[in-house]
């Protein structure tokens, strides 16, 4: 079959196989007037303006607006004058870091590890990766819940030992790691990127001028990956901060986070203002943080990497 | 003399690691390949072991949730058949799932024509939006949806999460249309035309085939999104119209019983057969490749 021949040499992999540039292969004749282009572009183009743009622009009109429908600025203040509710924040943001954190620590050793397969095990080991993005969240979760529980396989495991099990389920470690198993794909594929983006000829080369293998790594592999790093990151951690259901389950009622309270203030506390307030500081605080440390990252030495 | 051999181990890993080209020669090189192995291993092991706990609990003869399973029984399996309020939100998840994965192709091939060959006016904006879709999170959207749909005074039904899942659908579709249509040769296309045969014949006979692949394995991939949904379904459904995750998931509220993991594992042998199919025409990576725009 075309398809996995395809998969099978390996580009798949690369997180730009699949995203032609717009544009990059464009034909030269044009076949038709523009018309032709926005009438078969209107369906989606009606989908996202209705259900897309419309509600993000509502969501934004009443963030700003009292539940009676009064123009204030209170939602805001609330939520910043609240020591409560920026401890929610920095919570939230502390939990993205350590899964940020987790994915490239897991994540790395597990892309170079990648990266000097034979294609077969390459596509293999990808699905076992991305298996966990294909499951429903709810039985993902729940498969943690047995595993981590008090009576689970690793506390049996500890309690085998002699030694007392440590409170796994719950918390912030029952947390970040549901939120690690689960953001790891969209770790190591971009760095898987990266990695096959570096020239094989430049090792050998460091090597005959005398450098030794740590060298090599230290000066070559990871430098030249910094871009797939900087990627998988930035997803990793808009996305962990974002998440509703993993942390909802996993971390029980000590861990409250920034989405369970959009949450709440919206279906329990009725206060459709503030939930929308809530998310939108979500949105503009990991907006901010995402952009300072792509411009730190690429600042520290990564210009030619980018450029 | 210590130091020289670190520096060797580390010039084989490197080797084995960087180059791509695996050494079959030398101690400390093959103690890393089976370092690197043991690793793989260990996390391949944490990305399948609660898929795994899950199904092997759901087979427990105990009444509660277990694992290692004791005794194997399909006695839960049974159970879900007695429970008319599991089979009637998987008919909803399934009935919502195939409509999103239906209209999700057709919405995205053509619109994937579009942005591929034609110019027009916002076409810019349009590939913009696809991709910031996946920027904005699923429980603001949420929200948002609940809020406009109130506003607009459309009541909750399956008609209106099937559209709501097409925000998160739509992007994915016209994401793998646009990779197969790369792939085409417009040449081929061409020589059709040249050879006298219609546009319409030629979009049959040329260009449909380069775009099923992608085609089939978006709309599968729309149908699983849709069957898991549970942040955008939590805020569109009601309490008589629940869908599978969103049943499971207040279940799990109040319950702690082996018929969770039977759903579950039913909703993963679902899941799996729509991955070997996306798999076989185009490969899983292909759908998350692309995401990290910025």
């Amino acid at each position: 079959m075309a398809g996995s021949a395809r998969v099978a040499d390996g580009q798949a992999l690369t997180p730009d196989g699949s995203a032609p540039a717009p544009g990059g292969s464009r034909p030269v004749a044009k076949r038709g007037p523009w018309r032709t282009g926005l009438l078969l572009a209107s369906p989606a183009i009606a989908v996202f303006a209705l259900l897309f743009i419309a509600p993000l622009f509502m969501l934004v009109y009443n963030s700003f607006r009292t539940q009676a429908g009064a123009p204030t600025l209170h939602n805001y203040t609330r939520f910043l004058g609240d020591s409560f509710y920026r401890d929610v924040l920095w919570h939230t943001l502390w939990i993205g870091a350590l899964t940020t954190l987790g994915c490239l620590v897991v994540g790395y050793p597990f892309a170079v590890y990648l990266r000097g397969r034979s294609p077969r095990a390459r596509n293999y080991l990808s699905l076992v990766l991305l298996s966990p993005l294909l499951i429903s969240m709810v039985t993902r979760a729940y498969g943690w819940l047995v595993l981590l529980g008090p009576k689970g396989p690793i506390a049996d495991g500890f309690q085998a030992m002699g030694l007392e099990a440590p409170k796994m389920l719950y918390n912030d470690t029952a947390v970040v790691i549901g939120m690690v198993h689960v953001m790891l794909a969209y770790m190591v594929l971009p760095l898987m990127g990266s990695l096959d983006r570096i020239d094989p000829a430049l090792t050998p080369a460091a090597k005959g001028l005398g450098a030794s293998g740590w060298t090599c790594f230290w000066r070559i592999t990871v430098p030249l990956s910094l871009p797939g790093m900087l990627a998988g990151s930035l997803i990793v951690f808009s996305l962990t901060v974002s998440s509703f259901v993993t942390p909802a389950i996993l971390g029980g009622p000590t861990v409250k986070l920034m989405p369970y309270f959009v949450y709440t203030e919206a279906t329990s506390n009725l206060n459709w203002p503030y939930a929308a307030a809530i998310g939108f500081v979500l949105i503009v605080v990991t907006t901010i943080l995402t952009a300072v440390y792509a411009r730190l990252l690429r600042g520290r030495g990564g210009k030619e990497v980018f450029a | 003399m210590t130091t020289a051999r670190e520096a060797e181990t580390a010039t084989a890993t490197e080797a084995s690691g960087a180059s791509g080209k695996p050494i079959a020669a030398g101690v400390g090189g093959r103690a890393r390949r089976l370092l690197g192995a043991v690793f793989a291993a260990l996390v391949g092991l944490f990305l399948l072991a609660p898929v795994l706990v899950t199904i092997a609990s759901s087979l427990t003869t105990t009444s509660y949730v277990t694992f290692p399973p004791k005794g194997l029984t399909l006695h839960w399996y049974a159970e879900l058949l007695n429970r008319p309020e599991f089979l009637d939100s998987f008919l909803l998840s399934i009935g919502v799932a195939a409509g999103a994965a239906v209209v999700s192709s057709a919405l995205g091939l053509a619109a994937g024509l579009a942005i591929h060959r034609y110019p027009f006016p916002g076409k810019a904006v349009l590939d913009r939006l696809f991709s910031s879709a996946f920027a904005v999170p699923t429980i603001v959207l949420g929200i948002g949806l609940l809020q406009w749909y109130a506003q607009l005074g459309m009541a909750s039904s399956p008609l209106t999460l099937l559209l709501a899942h097409l925000v998160l659908t739509v992007p994915y579709t016209v994401r793998l249309v646009l990779a197969g249509l790369a792939g085409l040769d417009r040449s081929a296309e061409l020589a059709a035309a040249g050879l006298g045969a219609k546009a319409p014949r030629v979009f049959w006979h040329v260009t449909l085939p380069a775009v099923r692949g992608p085609l089939i394995a978006g709309a599968f991939f729309a149908l699983i999104t849709s069957f898991d949904d549970l942040t955008i379904a939590l805020f569109v459904v009601t309490t008589d119209m629940q869908t599978l995750p969103v049943r499971i998931f207040n279940y799990l509220q109040y319950n702690y019983d082996p018929t969770v993991t039977a759903v579950g594992t039913v909703m993963v042998l679902f899941a799996a057969v729509a991955v070997v199919i996306i798999e076989r025409v185009v490969g899983v990576a292909h759908l998350f490749g692309a995401d990290p725009e910025n």
